[in-house]
């Protein structure tokens, strides 16, 4: 059975250090755009850790969530994407073609998670910060979309591996560098097709919920509530 | 000019010219013959020890052959050569298991930074100019030596001062031996955020000199008095691992937190319970705390030991703490610390943590040391869930470091004379930005002769030297770290360098070793070893005879594998012996009310300054990616700010942006306003580490360092800087700071009290 | 006393031999201005989009409000001409070819607008459905291809429109000219010698177009608004979209037929043929649009705040009373506050400058109205961290004037070489007036007073 890609993000775990994006942008080879671009609003931060706050001091509350790509299963961008940039692999996930794209950015204005991320100008590094290109990652250029991919260069240099000797994925085997780095084991990535898969147990749990889940996207991310402390009476 | 150099620059010239004219400059540089056979597009992994803070993870480095434009013999080419491109956490460590922090990841951006120093340096301008000119190694170390060996003075300590940062491994063992055979005072070690205060507070309670290491894991109640432990402080990805598993690691099982803080910190954001305290009483809320715990009956006051006895009352039951005294002190209700006291003697095991602000306050040893006695009371010392201290490696050759002076007497003696430095070398510290203007830190080093660095940067501090020895990134280096605290293992990390050196740097303890066999005599025979790397070998092969994560057994074999697996470490060695210093004074403490710098009437604003999540001290502003990553709570990036209450804001007619002047008694710098519902009214707080008026493109001439500004106020005891007693006042200054914000919105439904 | 077919020729041809230092004067200012428009665009293919103000959220803004307020330019031309066409409506004769040459320039000038807001322009072939050698054909599926289509097949429709009836006008020119003219309206003219023949064929010709281009302007209206309606996106996402840009695009093509109209009497002397009455009527329609406009935003935001949605609420709030709360307020006084009492009171209606003074707010109103409609919602998506804000660069100011330069310029050119108002179509009308019932006698150019 083909694998289908998910994760779970515990809420209650997530402490909020921000070690997944500086993760993240050092497997991505993410350009750092400047603080003048980044004051335009044209920073990229393929997973954020988003903050609100409840209430009002003293009685007051932040809450953290990581937010990757999600990887819809009915995802909005795809269908909007004139040529098929934004495209459903096999395995579920929600690839960008960076090749085709031509830049409409109407993918970015479909996706109601705003995960998506476009190269307003050429990215630029100044060397020799270049050599710490990952050499698995497209580097990309000015007009095109990007997003984060679960890492998929680790997907698939996992698959073909095992492919080569001839055995299946192994459950941890590898992992997208966000989850792979978050200090408090927050984030667990695996296949949903494997009812066995953390993955999949986890995102069964009472906790379970999904961002925007009105609007029919079927994300494969689910997110774990955080939990109370009830005296000490709770799971 | 003379002939030679005109005609040297008209070649360079002309070839420039014609290599220009002959099309990309790239296809012009000829490619050197690589140093290590790789194979393209496979990675190798190789272990590390991460630097970026003292925790000292373990790390694992993904190599991959690249083509680096480097320079070898003086011409400019390129080399295929193994190049480090992404850092993760070595899952065999103990105290980060696998896990890496947002600093950790960012270390490429050390090796790879455009900013480094490429040469050996030596001054060609003024002093703090920053020009200099390009020298070999053979005319710097020969510069240094010779300044070196012209220091005397007989019957004193020489005239050298060696300024470092708190540094726990071999290196320290080399520079005390080097300072020591020089006849040289101990070196003087410095960071911003030290660990002083609670050092000292753990060696009174518990005999340990030495920072916390908590077992989180297995706690079922955690109280921290403003440590931002799942953040910046001690060592954070041991910590999240352990606040990780204590969450929703133990099913059935779900440990409670409560922060007690003035400002919402990141950590403090995830806490059950969120508790405002005033600044400065936290130690009065522990003894609250403490008062009920004794008062109800429900743990006795012997059960806290030695912790008990430092406090002044405690076997009387603290009878000035009531929790209606205390609550008048600290602003927490009465009501509020009976219930707490009652949660966390009835769910156990429960700790209790303290550092950052409530130790930088003037009764800031008094605080650690209520703090501990609670853990003594709650009895979690050295228990499953409580609080314990990292076992040593049984190195002999690890001892505790001397103490050596503060910078702020350092200062002092060199400005009045009385403890004069002609030679200052510094290493990994730069306690120019670090430290308050008030110190007068700057002026004193104008009166050093000779001052030589070993950073790679030219930061604050090292643009002042007349010398500069470039070290290699830690990637490059031979690493190894004593962890202090992160592990209840005893831990001794070691790697080789990861990949070649990039640029013409050479290794400090290298240079150091090298200098020393130059200089001969006592200095040469105290460091035997031709490198650090033999230095190394010798003092971890005593560890061959101790049960522990290398198995082998044979000298060299040992070697090898410690190398692969990236240190040694032992679950066997649980405790260290107690280590202690001179005790100061056998009188329990008293504490007292928090003493601040200004009037309230004049500065009524507490000023907080905190450790960045991007930036720590300061130390990695110089990193693009730390630049670029949204603070969590305000989600600034490139930015400084100050965090103002929403309703101070509203009354002082400051919105989002405003530029502000923050001024204390002691000087005044200029921020942008960051409305934080999070902070108590009367309460300003700003980020570490933007405002370098040195430190590479990234980081120069960005915002405001609030550092500048305090008040040389200290604990008194053991002289640390208090540095959150500082008291402010605001003005506007009339048009919009520089604040780049990542998010749009604060809240999540911004309507939902609207029409109620 | 009614024009002679001689007196009409020399009125409506004159101005493709004389021009006034005036036209050249205005050549040359709307020319600089389209050429500082080129040049933005340019310096934006070769730095990238990032020149512009878009940013993340907000990646479309100004160009998309300039691609869709010029599509619902484009509407009126060729709606109206053939809507009057198919409903023999008499008045509309010298109107037509007015209005179709604006659809034609609006429609051409908004098709820049796709390529200039791509990413990537110089892959923009690859929305053409041609069997490329990536083996991969466009998505069918993306309204993006849906408005390529309908964009392509409006602009071939409104060109054919505009070019059949001119035949015989050509064919007039050429009769009387000499030299260089003769020898190029001869080929454009193709040949056309008046016979009984090709008179039907054109006039069959003429029905067929004038019945299949009414489905398809709305069509092309309804597929853009779906470049909004088809994403989730709080605001964009309603059924009201389609009939509400159509009705949106007639409002704002009305108005800038009236305006053209107005210039182009004054200019071009051409008071005898454009009388007030045309005004009146198109007024007439002008105010049953704005009403209509209206209705559709009322009743949208009414159906909005009822609902109570929080995503919706947060653009509702934003433009209501928010950030966008002056442009917005700013969008209702211009379309509905202003035009609706001049439009409605006949003594000001009847006068043309009053209609113009109803219009030009409606120009305004509408171009506001693409803007709020696109970068609000954009700015407050769902997830309140990620909420932004927009501010456009002088790239995309540069060239939205260049734009309506361009429109001017295109449309100065257009009078040099067209003749405004269809000569054979007026002189057929007169014709039939003559035949017609003396009831009709009002709507020619004759001795009634303007």
């Amino acid at each position: 059975m083909e694998h289908r890609w998910g994760m779970v993000i515990d809420e209650d775990r997530c402490t909020g250090c921000e070690a997944c994006v500086a993760a993240c942008h050092a497997e991505n080879n993410i350009a750092t755009v400047g603080d003048d671009q980044a004051a335009r609003g044209r920073a990229m931060h393929w997973i954020r850790v988003e903050r609100y706050y409840e209430g009002n001091f003293p009685d007051i509350k932040v809450k953290f969530r990581p937010v990757p790509c999600q990887e819809c299963s009915d995802a909005p961008c795809e269908p909007v994407c004139p040529t098929y940039a934004s495209y459903h692999n096999p395995e579920g996930l929600n690839a960008q073609i960076y090749n085709r794209c031509i830049g409409t950015r109407y993918c970015a204005n479909a996706c109601p998670y705003l995960v998506r991320f476009f190269n307003f100008l050429n990215p630029v590094w100044d060397k020799p910060l270049n050599l710490q290109f990952n050499p698995d990652v497209s580097v990309r250029s000015v007009g095109i979309m990007e997003k984060c991919t679960f890492c998929i260069q680790r997907i698939k240099t996992a698959e073909i591996k095992a492919q080569a000797e001839k055995r299946p994925l192994k459950e941890g085997e590898f992992n997208p560098a966000c989850v792979q780095s978050c200090p408090a084991e927050a984030m667990v990535f695996g296949d949903l097709n494997d009812p066995k898969s953390k993955v999949s147990r986890l995102s069964r749990s009472s906790r379970a919920t999904k961002l925007l889940p009105e609007l029919g996207t079927h994300p494969k991310v689910t997110y774990l509530k955080r939990d109370t402390w009830d005296n000490g009476q709770n799971a | 000019m003379d002939r030679r150099n005109f005609l040297k620059i008209s070649a360079v010239g002309s070839a420039t010219v014609a290599l220009d004219a002959c099309g990309k400059p790239e296809h012009q540089l000829i490619h050197f013959i690589p140093e290590e056979e790789l194979i393209p597009g496979v990675a190798e992994w190789k272990p590390g020890v991460c630097t970026q803070c003292p925790a000292g993870c373990g790390l694992h480095v993904r190599v991959m052959e690249g083509e680096a434009e480097v320079t070898r013999h003086g011409q400019l080419g390129l080399l295929n050569m193994g190049l480090a491109k992404k850092l993760e956490g070595n899952p065999g460590h103990p105290v980060n298991q696998g896990r890496l922090c947002a600093w950790g990841q960012a270390g490429l951006q050390v090796t790879y930074n455009p900013d480094r120093i490429r040469f050996p340096l030596k001054r060609s301008g003024p002093r703090g100019s920053g020009e200099y000119q390009e020298i070999t190694w053979e005319e710097a170390i020969k510069e240094l030596v010779s300044h070196l060996s012209s220091l005397k003075s007989p019957g004193k300590p020489l005239p050298l001062a060696f300024l470092t940062g708190p540094l726990y491994d071999h290196r320290s063992v080399l520079i005390e031996h080097f300072l020591e055979a020089l006849g040289a005072s101990p070196a003087v070690r410095y960071e911003f955020f030290e660990q002083t205060v609670l050092c000292r507070a753990n060696e009174l309670s518990f005999g340990h000199h030495q920072l916390p290491t908590f077992d989180l894991a297995n706690a079922n109640y955690v109280i921290s008095f403003g440590a931002d432990f799942l953040g910046t402080w001690n060592s954070p990805v041991a910590q999240n691992l352990g606040y990780g598993t204590m969450r929703q690691g133990r099913p059935g099982h779900r440990g409670k937190f409560v922060q007690v803080e003035a400002r919402m910190s990141q950590t403090g954001a995830n806490a059950d319970e969120w508790v405002y305290a005033k600044p400065g009483t936290e130690g009065l809320l522990a003894l609250g705390v403490a008062h009920v715990i004794l008062s109800e009956k429900l743990r006795i006051a012997e059960a806290a030991g030695e912790a008990g006895a430092c406090i002044d009352g405690w076997s009387k039951g603290l009878p000035d703490h009531t929790p209606e005294a205390v609550a008048k002190m600290t602003g927490v209700e009465a009501g509020r610390i009976q219930r707490l006291a009652r949660e966390m003697a009835a769910h156990t095991p429960a700790v209790a943590i303290i550092g950052g602000a409530p130790l930088a306050q003037t009764n800031g040893l008094a605080n650690a040391l209520a703090a501990n006695a609670l853990n003594g009371l709650l009895g979690s010392v050295e228990k499953p869930g409580g609080i314990f201290f990292t076992p040593q490696p049984p190195m002999p050759g690890l001892t505790d470091p001397k103490k050596g002076l503060s910078v702020r007497a350092l200062a002092e003696g060199i400005r009045s004379g009385s403890a004069p430095v002609e030679a200052l070398l510094i290493y990994n510290a730069n306690p120019v930005f670090g430290s308050p203007t008030a110190w007068r830190l700057q002026e004193a080093l104008g009166k050093v002769s000779f001052i030589a660095s070993f950073g790679s940067f030219v930061d604050e501090t090292s643009i002042l030297s007349d010398l500069i020895l470039p070290d290699h990134s830690y990637l490059e280096s031979w690493v190894d770290n004593i962890p202090q605290s992160g592990t209840t293992e005893a831990v001794a990390s070691l790697a080789p360098p990861a990949m070649s050196p990039l640029h013409h740097t050479r290794s400090t303890p290298d240079v150091l070793l090298d200098v020393a066999h130059q200089l001969g005599g006592n200095v040469g025979k105290a460091l035997p070893w031709k490198t650090y790397q033999d230095m190394l070998q010798a003092a971890f092969d005593s560890l061959r005879s101790h049960p522990g994560s290398v198995s082998a057994k044979a000298s060299d074999d040992f070697w090898s594998e410690v190398q692969e697996k990236g240190g040694w470490w032992s679950a066997e060695i649980t405790k260290s012996p107690a280590r202690r210093g001179a005790k100061s004074s056998a009188a329990p403490a008293k504490v007292a009310e928090p003493q601040f710098d200004g009037s309230p009437q004049e500065y009524p604003f507490n000023f907080l300054p905190y450790a960045s999540l991007q930036f720590g001290d300061g130390r990695h502003a110089n990193l693009p990616w730390m630049q670029e990553m949204p603070d969590t709570i305000s989600t600034a990036m490139w930015s400084v700010w100050l965090e103002i209450n929403p309703e101070t804001a509203d009354r002082l007619g400051i919105k989002q942006g405003d530029l502000l002047e923050v001024a204390s008694q002691h000087g005044k710098l200029q921020a942008p306003a960051l409305i934080a519902p999070g902070i108590a009214p009367d309460v300003v707080a700003m980020p570490v580490g933007q405002g370098h008026e040195s430190y590479g493109r990234y980081a120069s001439q960005r915002g405001a360092n609030p550092i500048k500004i305090l008040a040389a106020q200290t604990e008194p005891e053991t002289g640390a800087l208090a540095w959150a007693s500082t008291r402010v006042k605001i003005t506007r200054v009339g048009k919009k700071g520089q604040l780049i914000l990542f998010a749009g919105g604060l809240r999540e439904w911004p309507r939902e009290y609207r029409h109620r | 006393m009614d024009k002679t077919p001689e007196q009409i020729n020399q009125d409506l041809l004159r101005p493709l031999y004389h021009a006034s230092w005036r036209f050249y004067v205005a050549l040359v200012i709307l020319g600089s201005l389209v050429a500082a428009a080129f040049f933005a665009w340019g310096y934006q293919i070769y730095n990238g989009i990032g020149v512009s103000g878009l940013d993340r959220p907000v990646f479309w803004a100004f160009y998309i409000t300039n691609f869709v307020f010029w599509i619902g330019i484009s509407h009126a031309g060729t709606l109206i001409s053939a809507i009057l066409r198919v409903s023999n409506a008499t008045w509309r004769r010298p109107v037509t070819r007015c209005a179709e040459a604006i659809t034609v320039f609006a429609l051409s000038i908004s098709a820049m607008f796709p390529l200039i807001h791509l990413g990537r322009p110089w892959l923009f072939f690859w929305l053409i459905p041609y069997p490329s050698e990536r083996g991969i054909w466009p998505q069918f599926r993306s309204p993006l291809l849906w408005d390529f289509f309908a964009i392509n097949t409006y602009l071939i429709g409104s060109v054919t429109f505009l070019l059949l009836p001119s035949f015989p006008d050509f064919a007039l020119i050429r009769d009387r000219a000499s030299g260089w003219r003769k020898k190029v309206y001869g080929i454009a003219s193709l040949g056309w010698r008046g016979t009984p023949k090709q008179w039907h064929r054109l006039e069959m010709a003429m029905r067929i177009m004038a019945v299949a281009i009414i489905p398809v302007a709305v069509s092309v209206h309804t597929i853009v608004s779906w470049d909004f309606a088809m994403a989730p996106v709080p605001g964009w996402h309603s059924t009201i979209f389609g009939p509400y840009f159509v009705a949106g695009a007639i409002f704002s093509g009305i108005a800038a037929l009236i305006i053209a109209m107005a210039m182009l009497r004054k200019l071009l002397h051409l008071e005898e043929y454009l009388k007030p009455i045309h005004f009146d009527y198109l007024g007439k329609l002008l105010l049953v649009m704005s009403l209509l406009w209206f209705y559709f935003v009322f009743a949208e935001r009414l159906t909005t705040w009822y609902g109570n949605f929080p995503s919706e609420m947060a653009v509702f709030w934003v433009t209501q009373s928010g950030r966008f709360s002056k442009l917005f307020w700013t969008m209702i006084f211009c379309n509905f506050i202003i035009p609706v009492p001049i439009l409605a009171i006949k003594n000001l209606r009847t006068k043309i400058g009053w209609t113009v003074v109803a219009s030009i707010p409606v120009i305004v109103g509408m171009w506001l109205e693409r803007f709020l409609i696109i970068v609000p919602s954009l700015s407050h998506k769902y997830l309140p961290y990620n909420f932004g804000t927009y501010r456009p660069s002088w790239v995309e100011i540069t060239i939205t004037i260049g734009t309506f330069a361009g429109m001017a310029l295109l449309y100065l050119l257009f009078s040099r070489v067209f003749p405004i108002i269809s000569i054979w179509e007026l002189k057929l009308g007169l014709q039939k007036k003559v035949e017609a019932a003396p009831a009709l006698a009002s709507q020619e150019p004759a001795t009634e007073q303007p």
